[in-house]
C-alpha cells in the first residue's frame, strides 16, 4: 500500500471543504470495506483519504408517513439488517442486507460506501432501485437529489463528481398493494453472486392485475439494469405463470452479462430468466396479501 | 493392560489452549531483531527465455539489501522425485528460462516488505517470449514447444545418500513426458475376452487448492560465526526440508535447526521443498541478517503447489453378475512446469486404490506431462481422489447398464480380510465391507436409491483406501520417552502439529502404555535439533509410523520398568501392573512403590537411569528402499485405512445447483485413539470431498490463473455443511499403535464419488468432470432434454 | 518523530495505548507488528476468510479491512483479550477445547471473535443464525461441524443457567 495523507472529517461541512480542496488527489474513505482492498492491491492509490466514517449526523435511520423513509449515508449494513423499523416497513432490505458479503462487512461498512463503490454485482442498489430510491449529493457548493437509477454510469463508476459526498437515501413510503422481492443466485450460498434480483410488484387491489413492475438486477450489466421491456409486459395484466414465464425471457433478452470464472454470460441469462421468474411470483403472491 | 483409560477417548487437544488464546506460535508470528523482508519477482510469461535482468535500479532505492537472481543460484536443484532415473530440475530462481507465470526470476531483501515490493517494480527484465503449451494431451505431441532441455545429474540427488545402488544419470524428456509409469498383473486381454460386458468411460478431475488457511512463509537466521542456520518454517516434515536446504545450500545438516511452529494446515500442500524457502535461507546467509518471506494468497495459488489435474480413461470388464474380470486405467497427469510429484501420483492413482476391490486382470498405464502452467503436489490422497472418481462413476454406471445394484456390485467384487494383493501387501485389516454396508444403512440406500427422482434427489456411493505411510524416502521414525524424577515422563519426538493433532494423540498412546494420564506427559515435539529421526507426516503415516514409533518407545520405558520393579518388588514382571506412577503387585495393590523410588533405587544399586523408553518405526518394515514408482511392484505399505460414503443430494433442475442434504463418512481407521480428533479429520475430509465435487477448481487462461483468490475461489462456509454422519468401521489393525492406522486423508476420495453418483441418481445425468458446478449440470440437463 | 505519522488512542483488551502510525496502517498490522498481538491472523488480505477478526465497540470486523487511525478512541478486543489474565478460559473457549473444535488452529481466534460478538449480541440464537453470523468465517480443516456445536453448547448451558 502506497503512503497517504489522512484526514478524518469531524462535520459534514468540514468533510465537504476538506474534499473540494482534495479532490483531485483525494478519496472519501467510509468503512472502507472494499477501499482498503483496492489500495492494498494498489488499484488506486490517491495521496489523501478524507475519513468521513465517524460523522454521526450522516448516521440515521428516520420514517415519516408522508415523506418515508431517510437512511444516512454512514449507516452500516448491520445497522439496516437488524433495524425493526426496516424489518417491518422494507422488509426486502432487511433480507437483502443479510445476504451482504459478511456480518463482519456489514458491522463496519456503510450504504452509502457500498452505493459509492458502484461494484455491479452489490446487492443493495438493485433492491433500493426497486423501492424507488433517492440519493442526496452534497458539497461545499450545495446539494442534489438524484434517481439511485440515474447514478450508476459503468463498472464502478457514477455520476458523483469529485468534491461530491453522498448524504443520505431516502425511500418513498411502501406503496399499497405492493411487495418488493429479493433473490440471489450462487454456487455456495455466501458466495459471489452469479446474478441477483430485486422485483417489486403492484396489483390491483383484491385483484391477479399488475398495477406497476419493476424489475431490477445485478451482474448482469456494468451497472445494475432495470428491465423495462420485462416489466412493461406484466403492467395491466392478469398474472398468469405463462406471462410471467414470458416476461422473465424478456428480462433474460435485455441483459448484457459477461463470462467471468464464476459463469459464463449465456449461463447467467438462463439463470435470469429463473430467477427473475420465481421472484415475480413470490412479490406477486406477497402483493395480494400486502 | 485390557482397559484402556487414556486412548480411545475424546480427549482435550493439548494444543488447544496455546491455539484458543493466541499464544501458539506460527511462523508468521516469528519476529526476530533486525529482520528483514524479503519479496519475490514473478514472470509475467508462461514460456520466455530470460535475456537479461537489470536489478540496479531496484538496488539503489533506500532499504533495499540486496537483490539476487537466477546468476547468484545458477545450477542449484532439487525436487520431490529426485530418483536416479529423475532427477531433480525444480530451481529456487529461474536461470536462464521461465517455464510458467508466476515462477521466481528474482528476490529482494529490504527493511520492510512495502520497500521490496516497490523494489520488484524497479526490476527490469528483458524476455524472449517462446510458443507455450497447456494441454498435457497437446504437449505429448510431435513439434510441440519442448519445456525442458536435457536435465542433468545434480546436486541435489538425495536418494544416493540413502544407499540407493545406481549413479543417477542425466536425460532429456521427449514430447514434454516427464514420466511414465506402468503396472500390470493378471492377463488383461484375456480378462476382456471373458468379460459380458465392457464399458469405456472419461473423466476428468482438475488441479485445486490446498487453501491452508496459513499462507506459506518462512523466516531463517544465518549465525556467521556458528556458520548456523535458525529456521521457522511451513512443513510437514521438517527432516526434509533440512535435507533439502542441507542440499541445496551446502549447509552442514546439524548446522541448520528448524525450530517447532504450529503449521496453519497443509492437506499436503506444505511438504514439498519451495523456491522461497532455498531463497529466504540464501539471502540470510548473504546477509548475515533474519529473513522473512510471507506468500500473499495470490502467491501461493499462482506460485505454490496445487493438487495434479488427471484426464482419466479406464475400461472395466464385467460378468453379467456384476463380477470384475479386467480394467484397463489410462491417466495422464497434468504435472505442470515440473514434475515436483507427479511421478508419484499418477503411480498412487492404482497403489491406493487396488487395495479396495479385487479386479483381475489389471493394467494402468500413466503418463505425466509437463506444460507450461505452475506445477503440483499431493493433496490429501494424492491420486486416489481423481482415479476413485473415474473409477467408482463407472461402476455406478456399469450398473445401471446392468440392472445391478452398486452396493451389491461393490460387495461382490471385495477383497478378503487377511487377502495377500498381487503387490504383497497383506489385508491384516479390513473395514471396507462393513463401511459399505454402515454408510448405506445410514442413508437409506434401499428406501432411496432410484426411488426419488421424481423429487430431483438421489443418493451414491463411493470407496477408498488409503496407505499408513509408504516405504519412499528412509520414512521411518524414532522416539525418546524420559522418566521424570516425579513419575511423570516426557516424551521426544519428531512429529508437526498442522492439525491433525499428534501432539494430542502421541501423548495419549504413551500414557496408556505407562499407566498414566495426558498431563502426565511433557511433549517436546519438532524440532530438528531435539528430536529423533522423523519421516512420517505424509502419505498418512504420521499415527502408524510417528505413533507407532511412541508406542514402541513407551512399551520399552514399560518393560524397564517392570523389569527394576520385579528386583525392588521381588516380583515376577508379568505380576506387576503400573498404574498412577506407582508399580503395584497385581494380587496385592497395595503393595506398590512409585516410579520415583523404582528410579531412585535403579540409582542408588546400579550405575545411573536406564529408564528410558527408545521406540522406532519404519513404514513397511520387509521392503529395503522403495518400491518401483514406474512398475508399481514391491511392497506398498503395512495397513491401508478404509472408507466408504453415502450422500443424498438435491437437484434444482431449471439452474443446475446441487444441495448436498446429507453425506456419510463409514470409516475404518484402525482402533482410535483420539475419538474427537478422528472425527474431526472425517467431517474435514466429507467437507472438502464435497466441495471438490462440486466447487473447486483451479481455473486458467493462457497460464494464468484466473481465480488466485478466497473471493473468486469458492470454499464452503458454515452455511453449505450438510448433514454429516461418522460411523466408526474400525478394524484393529495388529501392527497399528493400539491397533490404529491411517486417518488423515482416504474419506475425501470417498466423498467426491458418493455425491457425483448421487447427482447421477438424482437426474439421470452423469457427470464425469468435477466440479459439478451449476453451469455444467445445468448444461448436462439440457442435453439430456435435447435426447 | 516522523512527520507523516499520526497519533491515535487506543484502548486494547483493557489496556489504554498511545501509538504513533503512518495512516495506511491497517488495524491488523497495528495488533500485529505494533503491539506485537499476533493472535489476530492474516490469511487473504482481500477482505474474505475472516481470520483477522476483533472486536471494535462489541461488533466483529475484520482487521485487514479497517485503518487503525478509525480505530483511534475506540476499544478493540482480540483473542489475547478473551480469558482472564490469571489463565482461566471464557466459557467459549472452553466449549471449543472441549469439542474439538479446531485443528490447525489458524483461523480459531477469528472464530472465537465472531461468535464471541454474536453470543454477546444474540441472547438465543437458532442454528441459523449462528451459520449465518459465521459465514465470514473460513476454515479449510474442521468442516465446521465441531465449531457449531461448540457454539450451540454455549447456548444451551446458557439458557440452562438462567431457568
Amino acid at each position: 500500500m502506497k503512503d497517504f495523507e489522512y484526514f478524518s472529517a469531524s462535520s459534514l461541512q468540514e468533510a465537504c471543504s476538506l474534499i473540494s480542496q482534495y479532490k483531485d488527489v483525494g478519496k472519501v474513505l467510509a468503512g472502507g470495506q472494499s477501499l482498503i482492498t483496492l489500495l492494498r492491491q494498489k488499484l488506486i492509490s490517491p495521496t489523501c483519504l478524507i475519513d468521513i466514517k465517524g460523522l454521526k449526523e450522516l448516521d440515521f435511520i428516520e420514517f415519516d408517513k408522508k415523506s418515508g423513509l431517510r437512511i444516512g449515508a454512514l449507516t452500516t449494513h448491520r445497522a439496516i439488517e437488524k433495524s425493526p423499523l426496516i424489518q417491518e416497513k422494507y422488509n426486502v432490505l432487511s433480507e437483502m442486507e443479510k445476504s451482504v458479503a459478511s456480518v463482519q462487512t456489514r458491522n463496519w461498512g456503510t450504504i452509502g460506501g457500498n452505493l459509492c463503490s458502484a461494484d455491479p454485482i452489490g446487492d443493495p442498489a438493485p433492491s433500493l432501485i426497486a423501492l424507488g430510491a433517492k440519493i442526496k449529493l452534497v458539497s461545499a457548493k450545495g446539494e442534489r437529489a438524484v434517481a439511485l437509477e440515474e447514478f450508476f454510469t459503468d463498472y464502478f463508476t457514477t455520476i458523483i463528481e469529485p468534491d461530491e459526498i453522498l448524504a443520505e437515501i431516502q425511500l418513498p413510503p411502501p406503496a399499497a398493494n405492493t411487495a418488493v422481492e429479493y433473490m440471489k443466485f450462487a454456487t455456495i450460498e455466501a458466495g459471489i453472486k452469479i446474478v441477483s434480483t430485486s422485483v417489486a410488484v403492484t396489483v390491483e387491489a383484491g385483484s391477479d392485475v399488475c398495477k406497476d413492475a419493476k424489475i431490477v438486477m445485478s451482474a448482469v450489466a456494468p451497472i445494475p439494469l432495470i428491465t423495462k421491456k420485462a416489466a412493461e409486459m406484466l403492467k395491466g395484466k392478469k398474472l398468469t405463470d405463462d406471462l410471467i414465464e414470458e416476461a422473465a425471457k424478456m428480462a433474460a433478452s435485455e441483459t448484457d452479462p459477461t463470462t467471468d470464472v464464476h459463469a459464463s454470460a449465456e449461463y447467467r441469462k438462463e439463470i435470469v430468466k429463473v430467477l427473475v421468474k420465481r421472484a415475480i411470483k413470490k412479490a406477486f403472491e406477497k402483493a395480494k396479501k400486502a | 493392560m485390557n482397559e484402556r483409560s487414556v486412548v480411545g477417548k475424546p480427549l482435550p487437544r493439548v494444543d488447544g489452549k496455546a491455539k484458543l488464546t493466541g499464544r501458539a506460535k506460527f511462523t508468521t508470528d516469528v519476529v526476530l531483531p533486525g529482520m528483514l523482508h524479503a519479496k519475490l519477482l514473478r514472470s509475467p510469461l508462461p514460456h520466455a527465455k530470460i535475456r537479461s535482468i537489470d536489478t540496479s535500479k531496484a538496488e539503489k532505492l533506500p532499504g533495499v539489501m540486496a537483490v539476487i537472481t537466477g546468476k547468484d543460484t545458477w545450477g542449484i536443484r532439487y525436487g520431490f522425485v529426485d530418483t536416479p532415473n529423475y532427477p531433480a530440475e525444480e530451481r529456487p530462481i529461474a536461470e536462464d528460462k521461465v517455464r510458467f507465470i508466476g515462477e521466481t526470476v528474482a528476490a529482494v531483501a529490504a527493511i520492510d516488505p512495502d520497500t521490496a515490493e516497490d523494489a520488484l517494480d524497479l526490476i527490469e527484465v528483458d524476455y524472449d517470449p517462446l510458443p507455450p503449451i497447456f494441454d498435457p494431451e497437446e504437449a505429448m505431441k510431435d513439434g510441440a514447444p519442448q519445456i525442458h532441455g536435457e536435465i542433468t545429474r545434480n546436486t541435489s540427488c538425495a536418494w544416493e545418500d540413502w544407499g540407493v545402488a545406481r549413479k543417477s544419470h542425466s536425460y532429456t524428456p521427449v514430447n514434454n513426458v516427464a514420466a511414465r509409469v506402468l503396472v500390470t498383473y493378471g492377463d488383461v486381454e484375456k480378462g476382456f475376452a471373458e468379460a459380458d460386458y465392457i464399458r469405456e468411460d472419461r473423466s476428468r478431475s482438475p488441479g485445486t487448492s490446498h487453501m491452508a488457511m496459513e499462507p506459506h512463509t518462512m523466516v531463517a537466521s544465518w549465525d556467521p560465526f556458528e556458520q548456523k542456520l535458525d529456521v521457522w518454517m511451513n512443513h510437514m516434515a521438517w527432516e526434509l526440508k533440512r535435507y533439502w536446504l542441507h542440499k541445496t545450500l551446502d549447509i552442514p545438516l546439524p548446522k541448520i535447526r528448524i525450530h517447532k511452529t504450529y503449521i496453519g494446515g497443509a492437506f499436503g500442500g506444505k511438504a514439498p521443498c519451495f523456491d522461497y524457502e532455498v531463497i529466504c535461507a540464501f539471502l540470510s546467509r548473504k546477509l548475515c541478517k533474519p529473513i522473512k518471506i510471507e506468500l500473499t494468497r495470490e502467491e501461493v495459488f499462482s506460485s505454490c503447489r496445487n493438487s495434479h489435474r488427471f484426464d482419466i480413461s479406464i475400461k472395466t470388464g464385467v460378468k453379467k453378475d456384476g463380477t470384475i474380470v479386467a480394467q484397463h486405467c489410462n491417466v495422464i497427469v497434468d504435472a505442470g512446469a515440473y514434475k515436483c510429484s507427479a511421478p508419484v501420483a499418477m503411480f498412487l492413482s492404482h497403489g491406493m486404490c487396488d487395495c479396495c476391490l479385487d479386479r483381475k486382470n489389471v493394467r494402468h498405464e500413466g503418463v505425466a506431462v509437463y506444460t507450461n502452467k505452475n506445477f503440483n503436489f499431493a493433496r490429501r490422497g494424492h491420486g486416489a481422489p481423481q482415479m476413485r472418481l473415474a473409477a467408482d462413476g463407472q461402476y455406478d454406471q456399469i450398473c445401471e447398464d446392468l440392472g445391478l445394484d452398486p452396493v451389491e456390485f461393490l460387495t461382490k467384487n471385495l477383497r478378503k480380510k487377511g487377502d495377500v494383493i498381487p503387490n504383497g501387501d497383506r489385508l491384516d485389516s479390513y473395514g471396507l465391507p462393513e463401511a459399505i454396508k454402515k454408510s448405506a444403512e445410514a442413508i437409506k440406500w434401499k428406501e432411496k436409491r432410484g426411488k426419488q427422482r421424481d423429487k430431483n434427489r438421489g443418493v451414491g456411493i463411493g470407496i477408498n483406501g488409503m496407505f499408513s505411510g509408504s516405504g519412499y524416502w528412509p520414512f521411518a521414525c524414532t522416539a525418546i520417552i524420559r522418566l521424570n524424577h516425579d513419575g511423570t515422563i516426557t516424551l521426544i519426538e519428531g512429529d508437526c502439529e498442522f492439525g491433525q493433532g499428534p501432539d494430542t494423540t502421541y501423548s495419549q498412546i504413551a500414557a496408556e502404555a505407562l499407566g498414566l494420564t495426558i498431563e502426565d506427559v511433557t511433549l517436546v515435539s519438532s524440532d530438528s535439533e531435539l528430536c529423533p529421526m522423523n519421516y512420517s507426516n505424509f502419505l498418512s503415516g504420521g499415527m502408524f509410523v510417528g505413533g507407532g514409533a511412541v508406542y514402541n518407545a513407551a512399551i520399552d520405558l514399560r518393560e524397564k520398568l517392570l523389569k527394576v520393579a520385579s528386583e525392588v518388588m521381588r516380583a515376577k514382571p508379568e505380576d506387576i501392573e503400573l498404574k498412577d506412577k506407582k508399580a503395584f503387585l497385581k494380587s496385592n495393590p497395595k503393595r506398590a512403590y512409585t516410579f520415583t523410588e523404582i528410579q531412585r533405587y535403579h540409582i542408588q544399586k546400579h550405575l545411573g537411569d536406564p529408564l528410558f523408553g527408545i521406540g522406532y518405526k519404519k513404514a513397511v518394515p520387509e521392503i529395503e528402499f522403495y518400491p518401483s514408482l514406474s512398475k508399481g511392484t514391491g511392497r506398498f505399505t503395512d495397513a491401508y485405512g478404509f472408507t466408504a460414503s453415502t450422500a443424498e443430494v438435491e437437484v434444482d433442475r431449471e439452474t443446475g445447483r446441487i444441495r448436498v442434504l446429507k453425506i456419510v463418512v463409514a470409516e475404518d481407521s484402525g482402533y482410535e485413539i483420539n475419538t474427537a480428533v478422528c472425527r474431526g479429520q472425517l467431517v474435514s475430509q466429507a467437507v472438502q470431498g464435497m466441495s471438490d465435487a462440486l466447487f473447486e477448481e483451479i481455473m486458467d487462461d493462457e497460464g494464468r490463473v484466473l481465480n488466485p483468490n478466497l473471493v473468486d475461489y469458492e470454499i464452503p462456509r458454515a452455511f453449505d455443511v450438510p448433514e454429516i454422519e461418522i460411523i466408526d468401521c474400525s478394524d484393529f489393525e495388529p501392527k497399528g499403535p493400539w491397533g490404529a492406522k491411517e486417518i488423515g486423508e482416504c474419506a475425501r476420495a470417498a466423498v467426491i464419488s458418493a455425491v457425483v453418483n448421487a447427482v447421477y441418481d438424482a437426474t439421470g445425468v452423469r457427470v464425469m468432470r468435477i466440479p459439478v458446478t451449476p453451469e455444467r449440470m445445468f448444461n448436462a440437463l439440457k442435453a439430456q432434454e435435447k435426447k | 518523530m516522523d512527520s507523516s505519522k499520526k497519533t491515535i488512542n487506543v484502548k486494547v483488551n483493557g489496556e489504554p495505548y498511545e501509538v504513533s502510525i503512518k495512516p495506511k496502517m491497517t488495524l491488523l498490522q497495528l495488533l500485529r507488528n505494533e503491539l506485537g498481538l499476533t493472535g489476530t491472523k492474516q490469511a487473504c488480505m482481500d477482505n474474505s476468510c475472516g481470520a483477522c477478526t476483533v472486536i471494535v465497540n462489541k461488533m466483529a470486523v475484520k482487521a485487514c479491512s479497517v485503518l487503525a487511525m478509525q480505530v483511534n478512541g475506540k476499544e478493540v478486543t482480540t483473542v489475547e483479550g478473551l480469558a482472564s489474565k490469571d489463565g482461566k478460559l471464557s466459557i467459549l473457549q472452553e466449549a471449543f477445547l472441549e469439542h474439538s473444535a479446531f485443528q490447525c488452529g489458524f483461523c480459531s481466534p477469528g472464530k472465537l471473535m465472531s461468535s464471541t460478538a454474536m453470543l454477546e449480541e444474540l441472547e438465543n440464537p437458532t442454528e441459523e443464525d449462528i451459520r449465518r453470523d459465521m459465514e465470514g468465517n473460513l476454515c479449510r480443516c474442521t468442516g465446521y461441524v465441531q465449531y457449531l456445536e461448540a457454539i450451540k453448547e454455549v447456548v444451551r448451558q446458557r439458557k440452562e443457567g438462567s431457568k
